[in-house]
This record gives C-alpha cells, sequence and structure tokens, in this order.
C-alpha cells in the first residue's frame, strides 16, 4: 500500500516538474522580441528581389502553422503540449529548414549517449574505487599516489585537456583521428573499430577530468564513513580490512555518490559542447550550439525538453532505486 | 582468567607520551563481575584496549604484560599474550562496545553483523544453521529472533545494546569486555541491561569486566571493584566493602558524593581537576585535590598496601594502617 502511495507521489512530481520545465520552454521564446517567422520571411524576401504579397501571407500561415503559432496564446500552449508529449513532434528547424527537430535530435541522441553515458560511467566507476581507497587506505603509497594524480587532473578545464590528447595522439603520435570520422553502416567489424577509433579521444578527455571530481568527493565521504564507530566495531569483530571496507565503508558511502551519478547522467542529454566541437562529433551539444547561433527556437525548446524529462526522468529512477541501497529509507 | 602484570600504555603524540595506563597491575578471576571505576579521561578505555588487544597507533604499551589463560580446544590450558590475545577474539574474550547506536553498520541486517563476527568460528555451519542458532540464543535472553531481520535503525536504544550483549556471548567466551554499557540509555533501560549482563554472567559462569563512570551500576552488579585515577589504579577490592568502607580519599570523596536515600545534604563536586597525563607530578596524583595531603604525598609516589582483605590501596596515610595489618596477620 504504500508503496502504491509513493509511486503516485512520485508520478505527480515527474508530471508537475516535466509541466513547469515544458511551461517555461514554451514561454520564455515568447517573451523574445524578435519573431522568427518574420525573421526567416524577411531573410527569403531579402535574397529575391520580388515576392507577391499573396505568396508571402501564404507563406506567413504555413510557416504560423508548422511552428505553432497559430490562434491565441492559451491555444498554442495547449497545441505545444500535445505536440510535444502526444505526436513528439516538436516542429521543423529553422536553421536546417524544414528537417523537423525530432530528427535532428533522433540522430544526435545516440552519439551523445554513447561518449557521455560511457565516459560518465567509466569514471564514476574509477573515481568510486580510487576515493574509497585514498579515503580508507590513507597511509598506504598507492592511495596517496592516485590521490594525487587525480587532484592534479581534477582543476584542469576538460577542453584544454582535450587539445592535449589531440596534439600528443593525433598529430605528435598520430594513432587516432584529427576529428572523429565515422565508417561503415550497421552492425559491422569496420563500423565498430572506426567507432572506437573515433570515440576514444573525446572519451579519454572525459574520463580523465570527469574521474577527479569524483576521487575527490568519494575520497571525503569515505574518509568520514572510516572514522564512523561501526567501522571501528568492524576491526574489533576481527573482520580483514577488505571486507570491512567492502562491505562497511562502501555501501555507506557510496549512497551520496548514486545520487550524483543519477543526476550526472540526467545532463548527458545536454553533450558535450566543447568536446564535441574540438572533436568534430556529431552529437547534441554541436545541435543546441547551432540552434542558439542561429536563434532556432524549435530546436532550442526541443533539446531542453528532452533534457527536462531526462533529469526528472533519472530523478525519478534514482527514487525507486534508492530504498535498496540504503534501508533507512522507505517507500512512503 | 585475566591477568595485567604492572601494565603501562601510553599514547605516543609525536615524540611526547600521554600514559593513559601507569603500572596498573589485577587479575580478573573465573566468574566474577569486576568493575572499573573512574572519572573521564582516567584511563579506564584505554585499560579496557589494552585488555582486548586492541593496541593500535598511536597506542602502545611500554612495560608489562597481559595475559589470558584459557581452556584450549583439547580442554589443555592456553594462554594468550598481548599481541594475539586478537587470535582468540569472540571465542575467549569478547567486547560490548560503548555506544550502541552508532557501531552497527547501518545499510546491513542484524543477521549479517552477527555473522560477520562470529561466521569463522562455525565455518561448518551453513548460515541457515547459524541463523536458526542465533535465533535460539536470542529467544534465551528473551530478545525477539526477529531483530535478526532488522536493520539497526529500527531498533531501539535498549534492544540495540541487548542485541550486542547477545553478540558478544553467543560464544560462551570466558570473558566478556563491556565499555560503559549503559551510557547514553535512560534508567529504565540502564536497569534492563545490567539485569540481562548480571544473569547472563550467571549462567555462562564466565568473566565480566564493566567499565563506567556510574557508581552505581558497579554497587548494582560488579563483585569486585578498581577505582582508577590519572592512569593508575589507586585502590581495588570487593565491591560491598569498597562502598562501605573506602579507603583512599578519592575513593571516599567519590563514594561520599553519591546521593543517599534521606540524606538531603547538598553534594559536592571534587575540587580541580586531574594531573595533565603527559607529565604527571611526582608523589601521589591525587595530592593537588586531596584535603589531607602532606608533604611526603607531593613528593613520594604511595605504594599500594593492603587494607583489607584482599583490599588494597595506594596512600600514604594508608600506611599505618597496613603495618597493623601486617603485625596483626604475623
Amino acid at each position: 500500500m504504500d508503496f502504491y502511495k509513493f509511486l503516485l507521489s512520485r508520478i505527480l512530481t515527474f508530471v508537475l516538474v516535466v509541466f513547469i520545465g515544458i511551461t517555461a520552454v514554451f514561454f520564455v521564446p515568447r517573451f523574445l522580441p524578435s519573431d522568427p517567422v518574420e525573421a526567416m520571411i524577411g531573410q527569403l524576401t531579402s535574397k529575391s528581389a520580388f515576392m507577391d504579397p499573396k505568396a508571402i501571407e501564404t507563406m506567413r500561415t504555413t510557416l504560423n502553422e508548422s511552428f505553432g503559432l497559430q490562434g491565441s496564446l492559451l491555444q498554442q500552449y495547449f497545441g505545444f503540449f500535445k505536440r510535444v508529449l502526444i505526436t513528439h513532434d516538436f516542429g521543423p528547424s529553422l536553421a536546417n529548414y524544414p528537417a523537423p527537430v525530432g530528427e535532428l535530435i533522433g540522430r544526435a541522441l545516440p552519439w551523445t549517449m554513447g561518449l557521455l553515458l560511457t565516459s560518465t560511467i567509466i569514471s564514476w566507476a574509477i573515481g568510486n574505487v580510487v576515493g574509497l581507497l585514498a579515503g580508507f587506505r590513507k597511509e598506504k603509497a598507492y592511495s596517496k599516489l592516485l590521490e594525487a594524480i587525480s587532484i592534479a587532473l581534477y582543476p584542469i578545464p576538460y577542453y584544454i585537456f582535450a587539445l592535449v590528447l589531440i596534439m600528443v595522439f593525433a598529430y605528435i603520435v598520430p594513432i587516432f583521428p584529427l576529428s572523429s570520422t565515422f565508417q561503415g553502416d550497421g552492425f559491422t567489424w569496420e563500423r565498430i573499430k572506426s567507432l572506437v577509433v573515433g570515440s576514444t579521444l573525446p572519451a579519454l578527455s572525459m574520463i580523465l577530468v570527469g574521474t577527479g571530481w569524483w576521487v575527490i568527493s568519494m575520497k571525503t565521504l569515505s574518509a568520514g564513513i572510516a572514522e564512523e564507530d561501526y567501522v571501528h566495531f568492524a576491526r574489533l569483530k576481527g573482520l580483514k580490512e577488505r571486507k570491512i571496507m567492502s562491505r562497511y565503508v562502501l555501501p555507506n558511502a557510496a549512497l551520496p555518490q548514486v545520487t550524483m551519478l543519477a543526476l550526472q547522467l540526467g545532463t548527458i542529454f545536454n553533450g558535450a559542447l566543447v568536446t564535441e566541437i574540438l572533436f568534430g562529433y556529431p552529437g547534441v551539444g554541436t545541435l543546441i550550439y547551432t540552434g542558439i547561433l542561429q536563434a532556432d527556437y524549435n530546436l532550442i525548446m526541443g533539446t531542453i525538453t528532452i533534457s527536462i524529462l531526462a533529469v526528472a526522468g533519472a530523478t525519478f529512477v534514482v527514487d525507486f532505486l534508492y530504498p535498496f541501497l540504503d534501508p533507512r529509507v522507505r517507500y512512503k | 582468567m585475566l591477568r595485567l602484570h604492572n601494565v603501562s600504555a601510553r599514547y605516543n603524540m609525536l615524540g611526547s607520551y600521554v600514559n593513559a595506563v601507569d603500572r596498573v597491575d589485577f587479575e580478573v578471576r573465573k566468574s566474577e563481575i569486576f568493575g572499573i571505576a573512574g572519572e573521564s579521561g582516567c584511563g579506564k578505555s584505554t585499560l579496557l584496549k589494552v585488555m582486548y588487544d586492541l593496541i593500535q597507533y598511536p597506542l602502545e604499551i611500554s612495560e608489562g604484560s597481559v595475559e589470558i589463560h584459557a581452556a584450549g580446544k583439547d580442554g589443555k590450558p592456553v594462554v594468550y599474550r598481548h599481541g594475539d590475545i586478537h587470535r582468540s577474539w569472540w571465542k575467549v574474550i569478547s567486547y560490548v562496545p560503548q555506544g550502541a547506536m552508532h557501531v552497527m553498520n547501518p545499510v546491513a541486517r542484524v543477521k549479517s553483523q552477527f555473522f560477520d563476527a562470529i561466521s569463522k568460528y562455525h565455518e561448518k555451519k551453513s548460515a541457515k544453521q547459524l541463523e536458526a542458532e542465533i535465533a535460539g540464543y536470542l529467544r534465551e535472553l528473551e530478545l525477539p529472533p526477529e531483530v535478526l531481520q532488522a536493520f539497526p535503525h529500527q531498533l531501539s536504544g535498549g534492544m540495540r545494546q541487548r542485541v550486542l550483549i547477545a553478540l558478544a556471548t553467543f560464544l560462551h567466551p570466558d570473558i566478556v569486555l563491556a565499555d560503559e554499557p549503559t551510557t547514553a540509555l535512560d534508567v529504565v533501560v540502564q536497569r534492563g541491561i545490567l539485569t540481562m549482563l548480571a544473569k547472563v554472567q550467571k549462567k555462562m559462569k564466565n568473566s565480566m569486566v564493566i567499565v563506567s563512570h556510574d557508581m552505581g551500576v558497579h554497587y548494582q552488579i560488579t563483585h569486585r571493584m578498581g577505582i582508577m585515577y590519572a592512569g593508575q589504579m589507586i585502590e581495588i577490592g570487593p565491591t560491598e566493602q569498597i562502598f562501605e568502607s573506602p579507603q583512599h580519599p578519592y575513593t571516599k570523596m567519590l563514594i561520599g558524593a553519591l546521593p543517599k536515600v534521606g540524606d538531603n545534604s547538598q553534594k559536592e563536586g571534587i575540587p580541580g581537576t586531574p594531573p595533565s597525563l603527559k607529565n604527571p607530578p611526582p608523589g601521589c596524583r591525587f595530592a593537588a585535590r586531596c584535603p589531607v595531603a602532606t608533604d611526603l604525598c607531593r613528593a613520594v609516589e604511595p605504594a599500594r598496601v593492603a587494607v583489607g582483605h584482599e583490599h588494597m590501596a595506594s596512600c600514604h596515610l594508608l600506611e599505618p594502617i597496613a603495618a597493623e595489618r601486617r603485625a596483626h596477620h604475623g
């Protein structure tokens, strides 16, 4: 019974967050002084010497319709919800007219997901292991070394890191391509190989820098847990240090890290702008960047909506996973 | 049986030493409850660590030895000395920690905390069998076996302490050390815990050491007790005798400060604070706070003298009594 109540409350929260988010996405561009339809018509008319006013009027109606700008603000608002939630249609892109925004995002998303999901999870896993060692076995030489490396890497901006990687591994020692190119199609060996080769440098730049952050937070957490009475008592029970680390320190210290991971996973839909640009990687970050540069409202609205859904969805999932990790948290 | 031979233990604070335990010499006999009393910082907990062989940096034993005489598997006597007492943890000597609220892993069930401590002694048994045995033992102690499935936060403070006592006594160890077992519990629960400890001890006939700053606890369940002051055991004897006729001025003041039914006089604390254990003063460590101290007390350390049957104290003023006793008993 409690579980259903919990489920209902979380679903309501999720719906509310998405609703507020999408409402903001809908209204914010409408407060902007520029009108995308007029801008587009202006662009077109400035190119051709003469256009029939009637044709311009028809074009305006068509554009208004395809951008969902017909009727009163309220009608537009409901229309927007209907399009986004039911037909998953964000309208055509202005910059790449008439390609639909949904299709552009759909094309970029797998790339971003592939790169960021992998690098986020790898850096989370490495960061937690290193942080655990650094926090729990701080007197050991290897812990100190690992910690020092992570702290040295952490403050380096990832784009500088990316540039260094490009210089070293694509220019001085050309093992990897300067920019990510992908060949082949489907599930072929050639395609997999080009995916791995093309994604290694961008992934490496993100993993190395991302790991530093996880190491620092996990180190602080596990050093704190290591001083807890139940860890001291575990020693009095005669348990081996390795067991104390894996059974007592890790499960307790990892709790906040799981929350952070989920939030981080939600944000990967924003892409990694600079990495994508530096490596010529066709992800969502590049898409958002073009959208902003070219005032492509539909594209911006589309990517932001996806991002809202992703973050709210990740939080929703963590809320359900948490009671399995921490018995003190119940479905209530 | 547990024997401490003139044990000193100190904390190594980067070159300077805090002598938390200073030449403590006593034994805990078979099937008795021995109490260790004293104010905060007198070395009680350090003494317990020394007895449990929990010698970790910065703590070190600088002189003396700790010995546990126990019966081995085949009935032959075995002696464990400090340095290898930890090999007999839970089986021969076990420990009830201070602060039951925080000593259990919050994300593991009570069952698994039991298993962590004792499963290595029951390797041949299946987990199910062992669990059934633990449940049976809990029932014996009048605890609901369902607590095994619970997480620590679902139990009350008193229940957690009981569970820890059950854990410490499950393997029927010869010696159980309890560090402030009733601190941070309300008086009704305290009573329940003490009754449980006394009952377990009576049944198993093992030795128990109870460290507590609360003289009431000692009065209620210990058979013999030692009073610690500034790292030294300044008086030792049967609990009844210590409460009836305390000999050392410090013990006298401690017991004088206890409230009694019908006595409405204002109680006063002992003025002053204990000396620093880094640089203890020469002579008697209590001299600065002692109302009857002489110049001799401030200069020469008093030796421990017998002041009654099995009753000893370290005070210059008791030396005449001790001398008389010696003359009397030949």
